[in-house]
């Protein structure tokens, strides 16, 4: 499974070509020649140069319409303008690709001042530009780099001019690229590092030379960079990972070269392709960190110790006693992502519900609502000007917890819960802090020993009821009207719920001394390791919610439904050209025929001619792994339950066109040959040009769905007879 | 372990082969390692003269090998031609102990607990629908119901108990016993199986009885096969079909294969494993990863053997392809629709779960919907009333009821504040429809019908508000990016009515251009706007009371337009009065009844259990996830004794599941070792045992990654009994690895005392796991009063959570 060298496979070419010379005598025949042959090196940048003025005026033409903002150009504007006021957010992908576009944002001199609120709205005088340009420039980069690749992979012209132009003609390519949007720096950094892999792998005959190290370190900054842009990246690592043990396996086959050999590579890839990009990767989000110093929205979907080190957050200048007393006034926060604060208010669950006690829930706004007492199970808090001994409140301690405002006492007792009948009620029960038995929790600390004293923030605990057992939670389900759409609170049966964990954040106590909250304030390391972990409950949270019509895997490579960028007067509609995505499914199922069918020729051991076998050699190698890398781009979504969409195909879609663009040039290639034998050279140039205006045609036929499509009223428009399929919506 | 009865028979029988026998002790693993062994395998004193066990049920193999090189069929060759099966039950009394043992174990007290016992609530149920064959939907195939449902029928089970929660009792008219015996024999079944599996992969007698006991004393095994449960049965047919289709490879590579090809037993054990592999399958879908292993497996032989196989000629090689594409693919298609043929010709009575389908389904079944519909007329006139059923997802219908939209909502946005169209839930008076002409006046429904086509516009009143279905341009409450629909109301603000609606069926290839009640699948195209009409997936707040909302929908082609008519008659009196009156009345124009065909239904009912199952336990309490299986972090409480703290949990032996863990990696270094090694040409191993060891991994190790992998990319609720079919090809590694690691300290270690080190430390760590067993025991049988300390003793990990009532 190696893609051919450099030196064997353009003899091969060459052995082949100067057969077909000579019964071609015209020029056009020539260049054709020249073309399939692929060393002219004038033909080549030629050819080259010819798919870079294309790729420059299909990416940047109209770039600036629509003039308002698309789709997801909300999330990702926004994002850069916290970037560049420095602000904290939160944010589901790591933060390369919004680095990115904030800094193409600053660059063009972009203030940071547009509100980026929903779709539709018009940029005005903002400079907006400056990121559609960098993020088109960006996509614009996947053209040469799928030529390249492809070239590198087979040496073959037509392949690679094939690969280009299916990235090129694409209009889902095309309209994913010129927007503010993730998808551009993905896909450039998802090809810059198959690029570079082929690359290094075509070095292979220059081991630890110059340009095998700096190919093997660019693998391993574009996979780094293509993990920090979205974590999708993961596979293309694991691509390259399956590259590189095929690669070490090769070597260790090499039995003229000592093992010490192999352990060699083995500790040049494991530096180079692990150690250097986690290094990266984690340089990457200390960037991130750093730059986002000033407290934002973003806040409360981290933990307290984590909201310390933001300037401008209250806890970020604030002071608490770090050791929590009997008597304390201490306000609860659910540790999990985004958790809230425990909650309490005058008023009754409605009769219905049961109980008709107060209401406990969780609420994510500071308030003085927010205020519990806390005290033994069994006596009155000590009062704050009391001289007796300062008692602590210890691991495994059964404690009350009093609502400061109203006095009632945390309860839980054998009803059902509002909304998550499965669990119990928890209740504001009693009159001025005397209730009853079933009031009373035990503390336990999260990892904690017996009677270790309970710290604010970095202590993680939960309340046990007594006589229950079960654990105080937050459900995270809303309540309806009658609990203000506050989140509900219940005792759960199940301590081992995640939601069950809370932390003290406030804790007012004067008779110990105030330590700043700088104190608890969160090392890189933890704040990197709170990041990821705050990051990866945000994507599985992403659920699809109940109805709403999702995307499916089984939907994306035959281009059933498209996705609307931009209503409106200008329609902008992300489709892929049908001729492309139909024709790269064909190729897959061709390439999986051929495969089989060369392997059944060697177990039956039939022979082929020896050209033949040669052009098989060039295009299985080569597309066995893009077929790899397609299957791990897309299948892994398949197993998904978060929202998927439409562009998440597009990187599966790099393998497949390039695939397609080799399997192409093998077809154009063996077609002719089983045509009479002088007229190969007309019959290449009718396929090759038919296969071309083909190409041409169908990108000029539906490219107003990529430049803005003037919407119309009536059905009549010019648009109309493409709607091949029932299920596109432009 | 009681083996001298074995033992005393078999001195008899072989006493002049003792002495070879004690040579070359072995045969089974490497016959051919001559000269190395001096030892017997996991050899006691005393057992040594088991040996002629071994040597006979290895025997037959060897005439075999003779005969090959021969080539000419002898007497030798017809006792070869015997099925290894029955020699090797009939002579060998060890997988005979271990099935009595087995017996034992999962029969003993089997009808205690007298109460329902975790799923055994499903199951159970699921049986007793069978007896009244009344229909119910559950995303699994039905072939592991209808084996209990059978045996609840010979036990004489009527259908009659309510399996209404976890724990309640079973009153007489429940025959557990007769039930439970399914999963209980099936469970004890695995054991003489897995011996058998373990022979046919070469290893000796010891290591084949090794992995029958471990199958035999995990705990979580035990439980599971002793209560109503699935699993046994599952890995009853995997393993059996594994056997036949290794059964198959042996005659596929033996040396004559082609004199085997297409005989008795090349038939019998190919169809017979692919008929257990779909059987598998027809337990629960997960026996899919079985069914893929055995297809891996015959297919790898065959593009090796046969397609490699240069002697043959092209037409030859075809015939293999057709036969094996035959049992691969013709036959197990044949079982499963057989599987559901039974199953939908069986349940034939409408019962809890109708909803869950079409409406035509629900009309083919007796009594339920079908007693309301029968006899409705078919065809849709002007004048029909009709419901209008969602007909994708979950069941709601089109509804209106005599409230208007708020001026404004929470959002401040306005609303046309006329009356509120949403789709609910539950049937209701409010969701009769009368369908007019636009340009008719009259509704009262006589001859000639005037029927409705596809293309033509309607009107749709409401029954009992008489109000007429109107969209306009105005954002819909919930979804604003689509178009409200109401009743309309004119409030005398210049907006007009826009009331007219164009038919389109969707299905009309099938069912014709004339709208049929049920089985016209109808899109409403609002006339003047275009769009659909539409259920959103929305829910409206407290004004809409949660009903769901209806919107129109530029997005005409989507499931979610699509309605069907439901309940239907044909409207008689002039009248408004008589007409709500009317509508109350369930009096109804006798016509012909929907049949619907076997393979309607099993298409309908196969697309509804593969794409739109809800089986999602939320936030149960006994979840666990792949990872947590490895070592086991947490069980499933299954029942707790109302008066002791009693109880049954689901946790495997510890010991086998941690030595299981291990072998797995130890297996997994060792194979990259070696791998590793061969690419440097360095052969640590005899070919014989490097060719033992890899088809150990070709079986076992992919069959645990077939069955374990998947779930790490499944997003339902997981618990810890979805990991028993993998753990079944993990213990079966784990005793191979047993008898590698014993012939690797053969070719190390010279002395014969490092041989008897490995059997003492395997018997130790045999005893520990007996030890291990018996301390769990309780847990598994859920018998006696237990008291809560001894419940907390047996808590050997924080994260098992048992059940412990308060003193």
């Amino acid at each position: 499974m190696t893609a051919p060298t450099l030196i064997c496979s353009k003899n091969q070419e060459n052995g082949l070509n100067i057969k077909k010379m000579k019964n071609s005598d015209s020029i056009g025949f020539k260049l054709l020649d020249q073309f399939r042959d692929g060393r002219n090196d004038k033909i080549w940048w030629r050819v080259f140069a010819l798919l870079m003025i294309a790729t420059v005026a299909t990416r940047f033409y109209k770039l600036d319409q629509p003039d308002h903002v698309c789709w997801d150009e909300a999330h990702f504007g926004k994002y850069a303008n916290f970037y560049i006021n420095r602000t904290f957010f939160f944010d589901v992908h790591p933060p390369l690709g919004k680095m990115l576009i904030g800094l193409f944002g600053y660059l063009d001199g972009y203030n940071g001042s547009f509100h980026f609120d929903k779709p539709g709205d018009k940029f005005e005088e903002h400079q907006y530009m400056g990121m559609r340009i960098g993020c088109a420039v960006m996509g614009a980069l996947l053209v040469p780099l799928s030529f390249l690749t492809v070239w590198e992979m087979t040496f073959s012209l037509p392949a690679a001019t094939f690969g280009g132009l299916l990235i090129l003609l694409d209009h889902g390519m095309l309209t994913l690229n010129r927007f503010i949007l993730l998808d551009p720096p993905m896909l450039f950094f998802i090809s810059a590092a198959i690029y570079s892999m082929v690359k290094f792998h075509n070095q292979r005959h220059r081991p630890f030379s110059l340009p095998w190290w700096s190919w093997l370190s660019s693998i391993g900054v574009m996979l780094s960079c293509s993990v920090a842009v979205k974590f999708v990246g993961i596979f293309v690592v694991i691509f390259v990972g399956c590259r590189t043990i095929a690669d070490l396996w090769e070597i260790l086959g090499d039995l003229s070269r000592p093992v010490s050999y192999t352990v060699k590579h083995f500790m040049a890839r494991a530096i180079c392709l692990i150690a250097m990009p986690t290094l990266l990767y984690m340089g990457i989000f200390y960037i991130h960190l750093a730059v986002l110093s000033n407290s934002g929205p973003g806040d409360g979907f981290y933990s307290s110790a984590f909201q310390v080190g933001l300037k401008g957050n209250y806890l970020h200048d604030g002071s608490t006693p770090r050791q929590v007393a009997y008597g304390a006034l201490l306000t609860l926060k659910n540790a999990v992502t985004s958790g809230a604060y425990l909650h309490s208010h005058d008023h009754l669950y409605p009769e219905e519900i049961g109980g008709s006690q107060q209401q406990i829930t969780t609420y994510a706004h500071k308030d003085d609502n927010n205020n519990w007492h806390v005290k033994r199970h069994n006596k009155l808090a000590p009062s704050w000007n009391s001289t007796r001994p300062i008692d602590f409140v210890r691991n495994g301690d059964l404690l009350r917890l009093e609502h400061f405002a109203t006095g009632r006492n945390l309860h839980a007792h054998r009803s059902l819960a509002p909304i998550t009948i499965k669990q119990f009620q928890v209740t504001g029960y009693g009159l001025d802090g005397v209730g009853d038995n079933n009031d009373i929790w035990r503390l336990e600390i999260e990892d904690g020993e017996e009677g270790q004293i309970l710290e604010t923030m970095l202590h993680r605990f939960r309340l046990i009821h007594y006589n229950l057992g079960c654990a105080l939670t937050c459900t995270k389900k809303k309540l309806p009207a009658w609990g203000f759409e506050q989140d509900e609170v219940t005792c759960n049966p199940n301590r081992r719920d995640p939601n069950a964990i809370w932390n003290i954040e406030e804790n007012i106590y004067p008779r110990l001394p105030n330590v700043s909250f700088r104190a608890y304030e969160k090392n890189f390391f933890q704040r990197f390791i709170e990041s990821h972990v705050v990051l990866i409950n945000g994507n599985s949270a992403l659920k699809p919610k109940e109805g709403e019509a999702t995307s499916k895997p089984w939907m994306w490579p035959i281009n059933l439904r498209g996705q609307f960028f931009s209503g409106g007067q200008l329609q902008v509609y992300l489709l892929g050209n049908p001729i492309i995505w139909w024709g790269n499914l064909v190729f897959m199922v061709f390439y999986l025929i051929l495969w089989v069918s060369v392997g059944v020729r060697t177990k039956r051991r039939i022979t082929v001619t020896q050209r033949e076998i040669m052009l098989q050699e060039r295009a299985l190698s080569a597309c066995g792994w893009l077929w790899l890398g397609w299957l791990l781009h897309y299948l892994p979504f398949w197993g998904m339950s978060r929202v998927l969409y439409f562009h998440h195909y597009f990187p599966a879609l790099l393998f497949s066109s390039m695939m397609s663009g080799i399997l192409l040039d093998y077809v154009i290639e063996s077609i002719p040959l089983s045509l009479p034998k002088n007229s190969f050279n007309a019959s290449y140039a009718a396929i090759l040009s038919a296969t071309l205006l083909i190409l041409f045609y169908s990108f000029y036929l539906f490219s107003p769905l990529v430049y803005g499509l003037v919407r119309y009223a009536d059905t009549n428009s010019t648009m109309h007879h493409l709607h091949w399929l029932s299920t596109w919506e432009f | 372990m009681g083996d001298t009865e074995v033992k005393n028979r078999k001195v008899n029988r072989n006493k002049n082969k003792n002495e070879k026998n004690k040579e070359i002790p072995n045969p089974a693993v490497d016959p051919r390692d001559e000269g190395d062994g001096e030892s017997t395998p996991e050899a006691l004193p005393e057992e040594l003269t088991e040996e002629p066990i071994l040597k006979k049920s290895a025997s037959p193999k060897k005439s075999e090998k003779k005969q090959r090189k021969a080539g000419s069929a002898t007497a030798g060759q017809s006792l070869a031609d015997l099925p290894t099966l029955a020699v090797t039950c009939h002579f060998n009394l060890l997988p005979m102990l271990l099935f009595g043992v087995a017996l034992a174990t999962r029969f003993y007290a089997l009808d205690q607990p007298n109460s329902i016992v975790f799923d055994e609530l499903h199951y159970g149920r699921y049986a007793g629908l069978y007896q009244k064959q009344t229909f119910f939907f559950d995303s699994h195939p039905p072939l592991g119901k209808q084996l209990l449902a059978l045996a609840g029928y010979l036990g004489g089970f009527q259908g009659d108990f309510k399996f209404d929660k976890i724990g309640s009792s079973y009153n007489a008219s429940v025959p557990v016993f007769a039930m439970r015996a399914v999963p209980a024999l099936t469970g004890s079944l695995l054991i003489p199986l897995v011996y058998m599996i373990m022979l046919q992969l070469n290893y000796s007698q010891w290591t084949a009885a090794l992995a029958g006991f471990l199958f035999l004393f995990d705990n979580a095994l035990l439980t599971q096969s002793h209560y109503m449960l699935m699993e046994p049965i599952i890995l009853f047919f995997a393993m059996s079909g594994v056997l036949c289709v290794l059964k198959f490879r042996a005659l596929e590579r033996s040396g004559n294969a082609q004199a085997h090809s297409y005989s008795l037993r090349w038939w019998g054990w190919l169809l017979s494993g692919s008929i257990f592999l779909t059987c598998a399958l027809c337990v629960k879908y997960v026996g899919v990863y079985s069914y893929l292993l055995g297809l891996a497996l015959v297919g790898h032989d065959f593009w090796e053997k046969v397609l490699g196989n240069l002697s043959l000629t092209k037409k030859q090689v075809f015939g293999h392809a057709v036969a094996r594409f035959f049992a691969f693919f013709v036959v197990p298609l044949m079982v499963y629709i057989g599987v559901f043929y039974i199953h939908l010709t069986t349940l034939v009575n409408a019962g809890p779960h109708d909803s869950a389908m079409s409406s035509a389904f629900q009309a083919s079944l007796e009594g339920g919907l079908s007693s309301i519909v029968r006899g409705q007329p078919l065809e849709v006139v002007h004048g029909s009333q009709v419901t209008l059923r969602h007909a994708h997802g979950s069941p709601c219908w089109l509804h209106s009821h005599a409230a208007n939209y708020p001026v404004k909502y929470a959002d401040k946005r306005g609303s046309s504040h006329q009356q509120q169209v949403t789709c609910y839930v539950a049937k209701d008076i409010n969701n009769w429809w009368i369908v007019k002409r636009p340009n008719r006046t009259d509704l009262a429904v006589a001859a000639p019908l005037d029927r409705i086509s596809h293309g033509e516009e309607i009107q749709l009143v409401h029954g009992i508000t008489g109000r007429n279905l109107n969209s306009h341009n105005v954002a819909a409450p919930a979804s604003p990016t689509k178009q409200e629909v109401s009743c309309y109301v004119d409030h005398n603000v210049s907006m007009p009515a826009q009331d007219v609606w164009r038919v389109e069926i969707t299905n009309r290839e099938e069912i014709g251009d004339v709208w049929h009640a049920l089985e016209s699948m109808v899109r409403l195209i609002h006339v003047n706007t275009s769009v659909a009409l539409a259920f959103s997936g929305r829910m409206l707040p407290d004004w809409g009371h949660n009903q769901h909302e209806i919107v129109g929908d530029v997005m005409v082609n989507q499931p979610n337009t699509i309605f069907n008519v439901e309940e239907h008659r044909y409207t008689r009196n002039e009248d408004e009065k008589d007409r709500q009156l009317e509508l109350m009345t369930t009096d109804f124009i006798p016509l012909e009844p929907v049949v619907m065909g076997f393979w309607e239904k099993f298409f309908e009912l196969q697309i509804r259990m593969l794409f739109i199952s809800n089986e999602n336990v939320q936030n149960h309490m006994y979840t666990s996830s792949p990872w947590e299986w490895l070592v086991l972090t947490r069980g499933i409480a299954y029942w707790v004794s109302p008066d002791s703290n009693a109880q049954i949990h689901l946790l495997g032996n510890i010991f086998i599941w941690y030595s299981a863990t291990i072998a797995l990696a130890a297996y997994c270094s060792l194979l990259v070792f070696y791998l590793l090694r061969q690419r440097r040409q360095c052969f640590d191993i005899h070919e014989e045992a490097w060719n033992q060891f890899r088809t150990t991994g070709e079986v076992l190790l992919l069959g645990y990654v077939f069955h374990f992998l998947p779930y790490f990319f499944v997003d339902h609720t997981l618990f810890l009994h979805h990991y028993l079919p993998a753990l079944a090809f993990k213990l079966l590694l784990n005793a191979a690895l047993v008898e590698h690691l014993y012939y690797l300290t053969r070719l190390v270690f010279a002395k014969q005392f490092f041989n008897w080190m490995c059997v003492l430390i395997v018997l130790t760590w045999m005893s520990g796991i007996l030890m291990v067993f018996n301390k769990f025991l309780p847990l598994c049988y859920g018998l006696g009063p237990m008291n809560a300390t001894q419940i907390l003793d047996l808590k050997l990990r924080e994260t098992w959570d048992f059940i412990v009532h308060k003193p």
